[in-house]
């Protein structure tokens, strides 16, 4: 069975009936995307327009002077690297871990395996609010608190639990024919993992970087906590930061907003499929 | 084959996971029966902890958080589910446009969601004021029996996507013939639903519960963004308390005590949604 939901084998008949499939749609199209469009909308419009009574849908004097100010006098660009080095590196370190443990899961059988699973999938399910404490006195001990290393740390065993179960059910859907061909030809386990397994379930492999870097990007708690520091602050916080001033200026909250979705909404766009089909097989088989 | 091979290619992910989640999950349970010089105090934390009238106000507000998101993530997210598997023209773009809520980042929804529930200035109470379900406007999070409801919508609006996709998947891979069978006993579309299409789905749906769950148990950034537990504690959940007695109040040991007895119940919805699980297989449905 594929790992993968096709588009091909979903039903063909009309059942719910046009009016009815027309009124939903509409109605998922305008809940899911308006909050989006009033963020864009509220980012391009002056001061004085944000705050009139009855709200104007669409600006009379669209202005970038938001993002001006986003962009230019704040420390947002400094965040928005920050946040890039931290998920570029804990995506990549989880990435790492995961493609080893995952082969090591899916294609061997050893004493205490289920074991070893079901810990990861716990892993998956602990309570932010339980680990936070003693994790972040873990990394002032070792003095990664306000450091990049702390957050990649960090963000890397958050994501790879759930990392881990789906790129095992990736690699398991591979037939394993293919394998022992090779290695009847003398390859090793790792030349096998690396000229035969990763190309064939590269797929798989964007679903997991796109679901690492996706969380990474947006997670708000951790860096809170064991980020501090400007040299280290990540774009959520700073997000914060603006939108908690005693007088919010919510023209530009809306532009900083724009710029952290912006490149992740990109992102999952490009993505879109094979992080969808990923995501439904590590989540729901294993 | 069998061999110890595999346990090396996982360990250093074990490694790493053990590290960074057992020995903090030990160290909780170490640092809630002492005291922040690292003396051994028994069981005051837990009381200190359990005795004011905030704790138990907390634990109210989580179930009532956590209840009432799952309802309504998953009603919504099977009935945005069914229209999705539909087939009509536009689908893919109906498809993509569900998922903007799950993309979003959390704290961007939140300030996003702030605006938009402003008193005066909110596109929502124009909205409902212009169509005439409110006769003024509101003020949505600063009154004690509106905010919980609204931290509660936009934690739906965020995750009912995450539902729809995860359900969407399993109904695709429900076989024709079974509709053709219900067809054949002279069902309609939503004898399918009902005799097909929901039975099949169910346990996915359990998974997706479950995970939702632990992630309404979990949640800190929507509320903590907009409200930080106020007005009045009215959305102070259990994590933003442990939140905020460690790092707020600095008050560890008893940070530590609550995460202990959090981690618990959270263990205990763990399994017996587990055993749940274990016992519908187990039907053989």
């Amino acid at each position: 069975m594929s790992a993968i939901p096709s588009e091909a084998g979903s039903l063909t008949r009309p059942g719910l009936g046009w009016p009815l499939i027309l009124l939903g749609s509409a109605l998922v199209v305008f809940v899911c995307l308006f909050p989006f469009v009033w963020m864009g909308v509220s980012s391009i419009k002056e001061l004085r327009e944000l705050y009139t009574i009855p709200p104007h849908w669409w600006p009379e004097n669209p202005t970038l002077a938001n993002y001006e100010k986003v962009i230019f006098q704040s420390n947002i660009p400094r965040y928005f690297l920050n946040s890039i080095i931290i998920s570029v590196g804990s995506t990549g370190l989880a990435l790492i871990l995961a493609i080893f443990a995952a082969n090591g899961f899916a294609r061997f059988r050893f004493r205490g395996q289920a074991f070893w699973q079901s810990c990861v999938l716990v892993g998956q399910l602990l309570p932010t609010a339980a680990i936070i404490v003693p994790l972040f006195i873990t990394l002032r001990v070792l003095g990664l608190v306000n450091t990049y290393w702390g957050l990649i740390m960090v963000y890397m065993i958050i994501t790879l639990p759930l990392s881990v179960w789906m790129l095992t059910s990736y690699f398991r859907a591979i037939p394993i024919e293919l394998e022992e061909a090779a290695i009847v030809d003398g390859a090793s386990r790792l030349r096998i993992l690396f000229a035969i397994t990763l190309p064939l379930s590269l797929p798989g492999i964007m679903a997991v970087l796109v679901y690492a870097f996706i969380t990474t990007w947006n997670e708000f708690i951790f860096a809170l906590c064991f980020a501090t520091d400007s040299s280290v602050k990540t774009l959520p916080i700073g997000l914060a930061e603006f939108s908690t001033e005693f007088n919010t200026d919510w023209g530009a909250v809306m532009a900083a907003s724009m710029v952290m979705t912006v490149p992740i909404a990109l992102l999952f766009l490009i993505f879109q499929k094979h992080f969808v089909g990923g995501l439904t097989a590590g989540a729901t088989k294993g | 084959m069998r061999s110890n091979a595999g346990l090396v290619f996982a360990l250093p992910a074990l490694v790493v996971l053990f590290m960074l989640i057992a020995y903090p999950v030990v160290y909780t349970g170490w640092l809630s029966v002492t005291d922040d010089q690292g003396n051994l105090v028994g069981l005051k934390n837990f009381s200190a902890v359990l005795r004011p009238r905030v704790t138990t106000q907390a634990l109210w507000n989580t179930l009532w958080w956590v209840a009432g998101s799952i309802v309504f993530q998953v009603l919504l997210g099977v009935a945005t589910a069914i229209l999705l598997n539909q087939n009509f023209p536009g689908r893919a773009l109906v498809r993509s446009v569900a998922l903007v809520p799950w993309i979003i980042p959390g704290i961007v929804a939140a300030t996003t969601w702030a605006w938009m529930f402003h008193t005066e200035f909110g596109i929502i109470n124009y909205m409902m004021t212009g169509v005439g379900i409110l006769p003024e406007p509101i003020g949505w999070l600063t009154r004690g029996d509106t905010v919980l409801p609204a931290m509660i919508a936009i934690n739906v609006w965020k995750l009912f996507p995450f539902v729809a996709i995860m359900v969407l998947a399993a109904l695709q891979s429900i076989p024709n013939d079974l509709y053709e069978a219900a067809r054949m006993d002279g069902a309609n579309y939503w004898g399918e639903i009902r005799h097909v299409m929901l039975p099949q789905i169910r346990p996915v749906v359990t998974a997706v519960t479950l995970l939702l769950v632990i992630w309404g148990l979990n949640a800190i950034t929507i509320i903590y963004a907009i409200t930080r537990g106020g007005p009045a504690n009215r959305t102070l959940i259990t994590p933003i308390q442990i939140f905020r007695l460690a790092f707020e109040a600095v008050e560890f040991n008893q940070a530590a005590a609550l995460s202990v007895l959090f981690f618990a119940v959270v263990m205990v919805v763990v399994f017996v949604y587990i055993r749940l699980l274990a016992d519908r297989a187990g039907e053989g449905t």
